[in-house]
């Protein structure tokens, strides 16, 4: 199979472009036929154990539920197939392939790729009428579009949620260090939320309210990141709208700030969140500024985001006639945990102005900095922002305080119209006052917060951040060490030979064969095959032994890679 | 008549209505509709495509894309009657000559027993996979109480299934997400009118979906037996003229208990809707949002899930939330049940965006699952409210002698003002609906719901019942052309207590 596919590539240079193009259509397709395999399998498997226990009722609707599950996905991925396949024929290969992306993880992709010439509005379907009956006759084109989206990015995580790691009950189940969570702190966290200031209820909970988010929860939030985020002015209540989390707030954004077909520039890799929420509702894409991992004169940094590099892709997407309504930029960032210099941030601020872009800037990470020689620097901390009224900061509690089970996620923009347009889905992205109440007493409780929380989160995270680059160090693994955010992101090129898309698949499925739960650079955007995303807050046990399995999987890996040197070697 | 974001014309706050944006919205989506006397299908393309709506909203804004203009109007013209509410609110102590609002419909009457029941100790479980991720669908723990719920509820032929309920932030959500992956951009859906106005919103804001109006009359004609009635033929005219404008409907929207009229659908009546919607591949959303503020008895009130073999399972979906029946509005629970595995799934993978907190989550499983509870102390209690309060305000307006529909289901009476209206105009509807505001009495109007007569109005009674009083003395002042006679709080105190006692 491979080497069918791999006719495929093009490597004359001057057909670069297109052939990354190709190479995607060949990844996709790659990953759907090992997706096929996989599921055909389990199928199989699932036929032969429903023999043996077929007196058992229980298990056999199990079975029989598991069994549906996986037609549904089966037609799913066929259909998903044929559209590639389609898509391919008629573009002539040059057509983008914007099928979702297989991802473990569940901030799924969307897998928007800006260079394709056409960039239809919900593109798997747009060539498809006759699949869309294929899948179901019930839903809209779009609708299949968002079920299939959701089938192939959830795939993974749903057998994670079947067979979870336990350190006593299940020492076999899969370890998930795909996932950007915080589970360092679910002890205070669990414990804050316990006492009894928690438990309050009057009316106006109970209530219709203010769509924008409580007034007392706007007013903690505005003193919250006035703090933290260390603002020369107090920030205004009324400039923030709470909604429940950051990838409704963004939804929202992309909303109202552009229409269907009009674009975000993003660096990339970049959290695959931002691709997913652009494509589901808004139907906004999203310009790729890729940076890149050598070292080079203009690149001082690996993965380097400059003016230039920003002012190119710009300039390039100007082109092709996309309009460019904003620049999307994470701080620190996900998954490189680069964090922005005062000069970087006024230089991109500065970049934005001039061509009057909006500038979001996603900081759900400010307060996972644990590295104490790098200093974060909010955007809402500049002394005067250059287009305060084109800056809209997002932030939430999910990542600084490990609650992504919360909801929550608050805008803070100077711009009121932004503002009152982002409020109108208050009613679509609504929070509990019950829950209200407990967000607003966990922020407003600074001592618990600077005393308790925030010292011991910090110290775990270069506890954890330690041990895991400490073994990676021990492989001779490189990664970036930028001391901040959950997750470190490393280089796995030696481990593929070729150094390809397929390959970091297939490595990827090899974690995963061996119940290790990684997400690789590709659900990144990442134009270098070879890079991978672990994440480290989690406990040291797990951790170790999450490490033992990524250390089997590698050596493996690396007798496969001498074996096949040597057979190359005897046959020339 | 309404409202479209003019910059010469201060347009009138049309009924911004009701205070509570819920029937703000209402009026939104009344402002979408510019011509709507001349042409009652109004349509939202036309709107958004040449109407002045965008052409003058986006030249507002240099910020705002153009889609954005439109979303922010409707933020906009909820603003403005939002604050005049906001600004002078009643308050027994600190501001009793303050706006009474019995516009929005929301269930005042019960927030004791809530508060109480939600304060037990059982209530503040914290656990770490409450905090974490969660299943985006809802918690299990949470959609196996649903189905038990509404198994039990709706008496249901056969249990219900966990795996075909998806819970969210609440039925605003619901309405978007079906919206999106049930119609392309454009495509519409059947709903009777007079109806709850936010569905507008919901379905147009994400969706870009539309409404297509059947309208009721109140006259009673040809085999109809009670005003407003909705028939088979109505939703066959109405689905014809839409294909005949090149609308593609996809599905109908039924409420039920309805949302204003308060009619209950019977389970003959239901089936023949279903089966009108069979007929035409139709899907049917059936929201239930009041089905347990059912409070006379002898309204027989029959969930869609109840019926004996659905005549198209795999296209009806079913809604309910907390919001009415538990009188918590704030708390952002709905939920979804529906055979269609793909319709389930694809609102699921939307969820991401109408996720509710784990601990919410947790507190709402505890809640349903205390049948006790609700049996013996919240929904007798409850229904004893809603009637006494009912009773009281149907009393007063019968005094008044002015007509009105009440079918026993609901927080609202339906009110026929028509007599009041020196024209049969929407303009002379707003006049009224303005000077009962002047009056510091806030209702919502039958525009905000898309009722084709003007004259309307809806009447929320679910609160309690002092101020129930004083807002049906400020009617009545408005009603009887005294509006400057000053309350008279005293006989309302007196009232009340004869009135707390049914």
């Amino acid at each position: 199979m491979s080497h069918r596919l791999g006719m495929f590539r093009m490597p004359s240079a001057q057909m670069r472009g297109q052939g990354l193009r190709n190479q995607r259509i060949h990844t996709h397709l790659m990953e759907m036929m090992l997706h096929l395999k996989q599921t055909i399998e389990k199928n199989l498997m699932h036929l032969t154990t429903r023999h043996l226990q077929q007196d058992l009722v229980l298990e056999e609707q199990r079975h029989s539920q598991a069994a549906s599950e996986q037609e549904a996905l089966l037609g799913h991925l066929m259909y998903q197939l044929v559209n590639l396949l389609q898509s391919g024929a008629m573009g002539g290969l040059g057509l983008q392939p914007s099928c979702p992306s297989l991802d473990v993880r569940r901030d799924v992709r969307g897998g928007q790729w800006a260079q394709s010439s056409r960039q239809p509005d919900w593109p798997v379907h747009q060539l498809s009428d006759p699949e869309a009956t294929f899948v179901s006759q019930h839903l809209s084109s779009r609708g299949i579009d968002i079920s299939a989206l959701y089938h192939s990015s959830f795939q993974d995580y749903k057998i994670y949620q079947r067979d979870k790691y336990h350190e006593d009950k299940n020492t076999m189940g899969f370890i998930n260090l795909g996932l950007s969570e915080n589970k360092l702190c679910l002890d205070l966290m669990t414990e804050r939320l316990s006492q009894s200031d928690m438990n309050y209820i009057e009316d106006a909970l109970l209530q219709y309210p203010d769509w924008r988010g409580q007034p007392f929860l706007r007013e903690e939030v505005a003193r919250f990141l006035t703090y933290y985020c260390k603002v020369p002015d107090q920030l205004d209540p009324e400039n923030v709208v709470v909604l429940n989390g950051c990838s409704s707030v963004f939804s929202t954004l992309a909303m109202v700030l552009c229409d269907p077909g009009e674009a975000f520039l993003i660096p990339a890799p970049f959290y695959g969140g931002f691709a997913f929420s652009a494509c589901l509702y808004s139907k906004v894409e999203l310009i790729l500024v890729h940076l890149d991992s050598e070292v080079t004169d203009a690149n001082p940094h690996p993965f380097q985001l400059t003016v230039d590099k920003l002012e190119q892709a710009l300039l390039e997407a100007r082109l092709t006639g996309k309009k460019v309504r904003g620049l999307i930029l994470i701080n620190p960032q996900n998954p490189l945990g680069d964090v922005y210099s005062r000069d970087s941030l006024q230089e991109y601020l500065e970049f934005a102005k001039r061509y009057h872009l909006h500038v979001i800037i996603d900081e759900i990470y400010m307060l996972s900095v644990f590295d104490e020689f790098i200093t974060f620097h909010s955007v809402l901390s500049m002394e005067s922002l250059p287009d305060p009224n084109r800056t809209h900061v997002i932030w939430g509690t999910s990542k600084d305080f490990g609650i992504s089970g919360f909801r929550f996620g608050v805008l803070y923009t100077h711009n009121r119209e932004v503002a009152s347009a982002v409020s109108s889905f208050g009613y679509l992205h609504g929070i509990s006052g019950i829950a209200q109440h407990k967000l607003c007493r966990l922020l407003q409780d600074r001592e618990w917060i600077d005393k308790v929380y925030l010292p011991t989160y910090r110290s775990r995270l270069q506890i954890a951040h330690g041990y895991m680059t400490k073994k990676l160090e021990a492989l001779g693994i490189p990664f970036l060490n930028r001391g901040s955010g959950l997750y470190i992101w490393m280089n796995l090129k030696m481990y593929l030979d070729p150094c390809t898309f397929e390959e970091e698949l297939l490595l990827h499925r090899r974690f995963l064969d061996n119940k290790l739960i990684l997400s690789r650079g590709r659900t990144y955007m990442c134009k270098e095959p070879g890079w991978f995303r672990i994440t480290f807050a989690d406990k040291p046990l797990l951790l170790k032994q999450a490490m033992h399995r990524f250390y089997q999987v590698l050596s493996e890996r690396k007798q496969d890679l001498i074996m096949k040197q040597l057979e190359n070697a005897q046959r020339e | 008549m309404f409202t479209l974001p003019q910059k010469e014309s201060k347009a009138p706050t049309t009924c911004p209505g009701p205070a509570s944006t819920q029937d703000l919205d209402s009026n939104h989506g009344d402002g979408l509709e510019r011509e709507c006397s001349r042409k009652p299908d109004w349509k939202l393309p036309e709107f958004c495509g040449g109407g002045d709506p965008t052409a003058t909203a986006s030249s507002d804004s240099s910020h705002l894309s153009s889609r954005g203009s439109i979303i922010k109007w409707f933020w906009d013209s909820a603003e403005e009657g939002y604050r005049t509410y906001h600004m002078d609110e009643y308050d027994e102590d600190k501001n009793p000559s303050g706006i009474i609002n019995m516009g929005t419909s929301e269930n005042k009457l019960c927030f004791d027993l809530l508060s109480r029941r939600l304060s037990q100790s059982d209530m503040l479980w914290v656990e770490p996979s409450l905090l974490q991720y969660p299943d985006w669908r809802g918690h299990l723990f949470l959609r196996e109480e649903v189905a038990r719920f509404l198994s039990f509820y709706c008496k249901s032929p056969a249990p219900l299934k966990p795996e075909n309920v998806v819970v969210l932030n609440g039925c605003a959500s619901l309405f978007s997400a079906l919206a999106t992956v049930l119609c392309e951009v454009g495509e519409a859906f059947l709903i009777p009118a007079p109806y709850y106005g936010a569905i507008t919103q919901h379905v147009y804001l994400y969706g870009g979906v539309r409404l297509v109006c059947v309208y009721l009359d109140s006259e009673v004609t040809g085999l109809d037996t009670r005003p407003f009635q909705l028939t088979v033929e109505k939703l066959e005219m109405a689905l014809q003229r839409a294909n005949f404008e090149g609308v593609k409907v996809k599905g109908l929207i039924l409420i039920n208990p309805q949302n204003p009229l308060g009619d209950i659908y019977s389970p003959g009546e239901l089936r023949d809707y279903l089966e009108f919607a069979k007929r035409h591949k139709l899907h049917v959303m059936v929201d239930e949002v009041y089905m347990l503020s059912v409070f006379e008895k002898s309204a027989g009130y029959h969930s869609v899930l109840s019926l004996e073999g659905l005549p198209d399972p795999q296209r009806t979906h079913v809604m309910w939330a907390t919001s009415k029946d538990f009188g918590m509005s704030g708390l952002r629970f709905g939920t979804l049940y529906t055979e269609n595995r793909d319709v389930a799934t694809a609102v699921a993978s939307l969820c991401r965006y109408h996720g509710l907190s784990g601990l919410v989550q947790y507190q709402m499983a505890q809640l349903l699952r205390d049948r006790d509870w609700i049996n013996q102390v919240y929904l007798p209690e409850n229904h004893a409210r809603l009637k006494a309060a009912h009773t009281y305000v149907a009393g007063e307006l019968r005094a008044l002698g002015i007509p009105f529909l009440s079918s026993g289901a609901g927080f609202f009476i339906w009110v026929d003002l028509r007599k009041y209206l020196p024209e049969a105009t929407f303009k002379e509807e707003m006049l009224l609906w303005r000077r009962f505001l002047d009056n510091k009495v806030l209702l919502s109007c039958g525009k905000a719901f898309q009722c084709k007569e003007p004259g309307w109005f809806r009447l929320v009674f679910s609160d309690k019942a002092h101020r129930l009083c004083l807002g049906m003395q400020r009617v009545r002042q408005v009603l009887e052309g005294k509006s400057q006679v000053p309350d008279d709080p005293a006989s309302c105190q007196s009232q009340e207590s004869g009135n707390q006692r049914r």
